[in-house]
C-alpha cells in the first residue's frame, strides 16, 4: 500500500529563527498518527505547511505521492483539514458555512451535506448563526467542514480543544471508523496525550520543532524496552552484578533497584543473581508507558 | 470559469449576509430622498416652472440680476445666468423645467458616497478574512490563491457598479415623483468652450458618473491592495479616505514641482479636460492622466497579487 503523507527532511524558518528542524516522518492510509507535543513545538506550523499554508523552506511534504510545493492543487485535493481554532463565518449559519465551502470543492451535494452534518450531530444547530455557537459545535462543524470532499487525508489541529467527555469519545469513534472503514489517513495533533493516546496508531513526540521519537501504541515493534523493579536483600552486591556483568544503569528507589532493559534479558539476571546467592522478594516489570516516555522526552514543559 | 462564478457567488452571499453592507444602500437612499424633500420645499429658484410668457419671465429675471449686481462685492455675479438667459431668448428655447434628470444629474455628487463604501468593502475584502481567521479554511482548497484574490477584486467592482446603478435608479425615481420627467432625453442649455449650448441630458449625466466612477475605481483598488499588504481593514479604510479627501490639497500643495503631475490624484479627475476647464498642471493631456491612472492601476494590482498570493499564511 501507498504513503498517504510523507514528510521529508522540512525545516521552516521564519526571519532567522529557524521553528521546524529536519522532520521526516510517513503516514500510511489507513493509520491515525498522532502529533504530540507540548505548546510552541510546532505542530500547528507543521500542519500549516503540509496545507500550503505556510512555504517549506527546505525538504517536501507529498500528499499520495504529490508534492504540496509543486502540485499545490492535485495534493491539496485529497486534504480535509483543520488549522488551529476553528473559525467561522460568524454572520451566517452553520449550514451556509458548510455551502461556502461545498461551493469550492466538486462534486459535493446537498445529500453529502446532510450526511456531514449527521455525522458530527448538528442536526439541531445547522440553521443557527455560527457567531453563536459554543466552541465544541464549533470545532464539530470545523470537522463538518474537513470531511465534505471525502478526503483522503485528514489533518485535524487539536480537535478535542473545548470538546467536553462525550464529545471526545464521539470523536475518537468516528476518527478509527474513518480510518479502519474509509482507510482515510488521520493527523492529529495534540499536547495531551490523554487525549489522543486512544485514538492513534503511532504518536510521534515533537519538541522544539524535532521529532523527538515516534511511538506505537499497541505494539512494540518499535520498543521493547521496560523498566523493572526488584526487592532484593543486599542492594550493592546485586548492583555490583548488574552494573558490571550486564552493562546496565542501575537506580535505588527505596527497597528497589530499578533497571532499564530489553525484557528478554529478565531471565537471565534473575538466573544469574539466584546463582549469586541473593535472595529475591519481588520483580516488577513495568512497560514504559507512553505517559512516561512523553514526559522523559518533554522534559520539564518549557516553552522555547 | 464555473469555479470562479462559484468563488464570485461565494464572496456575494458572504458580502449580503451583513447587516452593514445593507445599511449602505439604506444610507444612499435615505439621502437622496432627504435631497428631494428639501429641494422640492426650499429650492424654488432651481425648481421654477416657466409658463407660455417664458420670454417675459427670463427678461425680468435678468432685470432683477442687474439691479442685485449692483450692489457693492456683487459685480459680474449673476453674468453666466444672464448669458445662459439671453441664450434661450435669443435661440428662442424654452427654458425646460426641473425634472427627475436633472435630479439625477445634481446628485451626481453623491458618488462620493459610494466611493466612500466601496472603499469599506474594498479594505475588508481580505483583512476581514484574516481577522474572522477563515482565510485558513478559504485557502486550503484546491483553487490557486490568484483566482481567489480576482474573484474578491471582482466582487469589490460589481459592488461598485450595483451602488452605482442603485445611485442611479433611487435618484430618477425619487426626482420623478417630486419634480416629474420630461420625456426619455430631455435637452437642457450648458456653458461650453464654445459659449452656450444645448445639449442632451443623458450624455451629460453618463459622463459625469463615469469620471466619477474613475476615481472610484482607483481608490477602491488602493484600498484593496493595502488591505492585502497590512491585512488590516482600519489601515485600509483610513488611508484610503485620507487619501481620497486629501488628494487634491496635496497635489495643489506641490503643485509648483514639475514632478507631481504624476501625482495620482493630479490625474483622477478627468473632467479636468472638459471645454470649459483648465488641467491641474500645465502642459498635462488627457492622453498623459490615462496612461498614469494605468499605470497606477496596474501597481495596486500588483502588489495585492503579490501580498496576497506569495506570502505565508501563519499565525496572527
Ligand atoms: N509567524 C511567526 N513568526 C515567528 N515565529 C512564529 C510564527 N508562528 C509561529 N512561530 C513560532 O513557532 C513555534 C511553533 O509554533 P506552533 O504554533 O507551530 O506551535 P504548536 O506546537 O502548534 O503549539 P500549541 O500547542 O500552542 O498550539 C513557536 O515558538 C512560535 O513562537
Ligand atoms: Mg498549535
Amino acid at each position: 500500500m501507498g504513503i498517504a503523507m510523507e514528510l521529508r527532511n522540512v525545516y521552516k524558518s521564519i526571519g532567522k529563527k529557524e521553528i521546524i528542524k529536519d522532520l521526516s516522518f510517513d503516514i500510511k492510509p489507513g493509520e491515525v498518527f498522532g502529533f504530540l507535543g507540548p505548546n510552541g513545538a510546532g505542530k500547528t506550523t507543521t500542519i500549516r505547511m503540509m496545507v500550503g499554508l505556510m512555504k517549506i523552506t527546505s525538504g517536501d511534504i507529498l500528499i499520495n505521492g504529490k508534492s504540496i510545493a509543486k502540485d499545490y492543487k492535485g495534493a491539496v485535493k485529497e486534504v480535509g483539514a483543520i488549522v488551529e481554532n476553528p473559525e467561522m463565518y460568524p454572520f451566517m449559519s452553520g449550514l451556509k458555512n458548510l455551502k461556502h465551502y461545498a461551493r469550492m470543492m466538486d462534486g459535493i451535494d446537498d445529500e453529502r451535506i446532510e450526511e456531514v452534518i449527521k455525522l458530527v450531530g448538528l442536526e439541531k444547530a445547522i440553521k443557527e448563526k455560527a457567531g453563536r455557537y459554543s466552541l465544541g459545535m464549533r470545532q464539530r462543524l470545523g470537522i463538518a467542514q474537513a470531511l465534505l470532499h471525502r478526503p483522503s487525508v485528514l489533518i485535524l489541529d487539536e480537535p478535542t480543544n473545548g470538546l467536553d467527555p462525550a464529545g471526545i469519545k464521539e470523536i475518537r469513534q468516528y476518527i478509527r471508523r474513518l480510518a479502519e472503514e474509509e482507510n482515510v489517513a488521520v493527523i492529529v495533533s495534540s499536547h495531551l496525550l490523554s487525549e489522543i493516546e486512544l485514538m492513534c496508531d503511532r504518536i510521534g513526540i515533537i519538541k522544539n520543532g524535532e521529532l523527538i521519537s515516534i511511538q506505537s501504541v499497541n505494539g512494540q515493534e518499535e520498543e521493547s524496552a521496560v523498566t523493572v523493579s526488584i526487592e532484593v536483600e543486599d542492594k550493592s552486591a546485586s548492583r555490583e552484578i548488574l552494573e558490571n556483568d550486564f552493562d546496565l544503569k542501575v537506580a535505588e528507589e527505596g527497597r528497589y533497584l530499578s533497571i532499564k532493559l530489553e525484557k528478554e534479558l529478565i531471565p537471565t539476571i534473575i538466573k544469574k543473581l539466584a546463582a549469586q546467592d541473593i535472595n529475591i522478594f519481588e520483580v516488577n516489570v513495568r512497560r514504559t508507558s507512553l505517559e512516561d516516555k512523553f514526559f522523559e522526552v518533554i522534559g520539564e514543559n518549557t516553552i522555547a | 470559469m464555473r469555479n470562479f462564478l462559484n468563488l464570485m457567488k461565494n464572496e456575494q452571499i458572504k458580502l449580503f449576509s451583513r447587516f452593514a453592507t445593507w445599511s449602505m444602500f439604506i444610507i444612499i437612499a435615505v439621502i437622496i430622498i432627504a435631497s428631494g424633500i428639501i429641494t422640492f420645499i426650499f429650492d424654488d429658484f432651481v425648481t421654477k416652472d416657466y409658463g407660455d410668457n417664458w420670454r417675459t419671465e427670463l427678461q425680468e429675471e435678468n432685470a432683477d440680476f442687474e439691479e442685485m449686481m449692483e450692489g457693492e462685492y456683487m459685480e459680474g455675479a449673476y453674468t453666466g445666468e444672464i448669458e445662459r438667459n439671453n441664450y434661450h431668448l435669443e435661440n428662442d428655447i424654452k427654458p425646460s423645467s426641473y425634472d427627475g434628470w436633472q435630479f439625477t444629474l445634481d446628485n451626481a455628487g453623491l458618488s462620493m458616497m459610494i466611493s466612500l463604501f466601496t472603499i469599506i468593502i474594498a479594505a475588508g475584502m481580505i483583512a476581514s478574512e484574516f481577522r474572522w481567521g477563515t482565510i485558513k479554511l478559504l485557502l486550503i482548497r484546491p483553487i490557486s490563491r490568484t483566482k481567489i484574490m480576482f474573484s474578491k477584486y471582482a466582487t469589490v467592482l460589481l459592488f461598485a457598479l450595483s451602488m452605482l446603478i442603485f445611485l442611479f435608479v433611487i435618484n430618477l425615481i425619487v426626482g420623478a415623483i417630486f419634480f416629474g420627467i420630461n420625456g426619455l432625453n430631455p435637452t437642457f442649455v450648458q456653458s461650453t468652450m464654445s459659449g452656450f449650448q444645448e445639449v442632451g441630458i443623458m450624455k451629460e449625466i453618463f459622463t459625469e458618473y463615469g469620471l466619477q466612477m474613475i476615481k472610484l475605481v482607483m481608490m477602491a483598488t488602493f484600498a484593496f491592495m493595502i488591505s492585502s499588504l497590512f491585512r488590516n481593514s482600519g489601515m485600509a479604510i483610513g488611508l484610503a479616505i485620507f487619501l481620497m479627501f486629501a488628494g487634491n490639497m496635496i497635489v495643489g500643495v506641490l503643485s509648483q514641482y514639475e514632478w507631481s503631475k504624476y501625482i495620482l490624484f493630479a490625474n483622477t479627475d478627468l473632467s479636468q479636460y472638459q471645454a470649459d476647464r483648465h488641467p491641474m498642471i500645465e502642459g498635462m493631456t488627457m492622453g498623459f492622466s490615462v496612461t498614469i491612472l494605468v499605470i497606477y492601476y496596474i501597481i495596486f494590482l500588483a502588489v495585492s497579487w503579490i501580498a496576497f498570493t506569495k506570502r505565508d499564511v501563519a499565525g496572527n
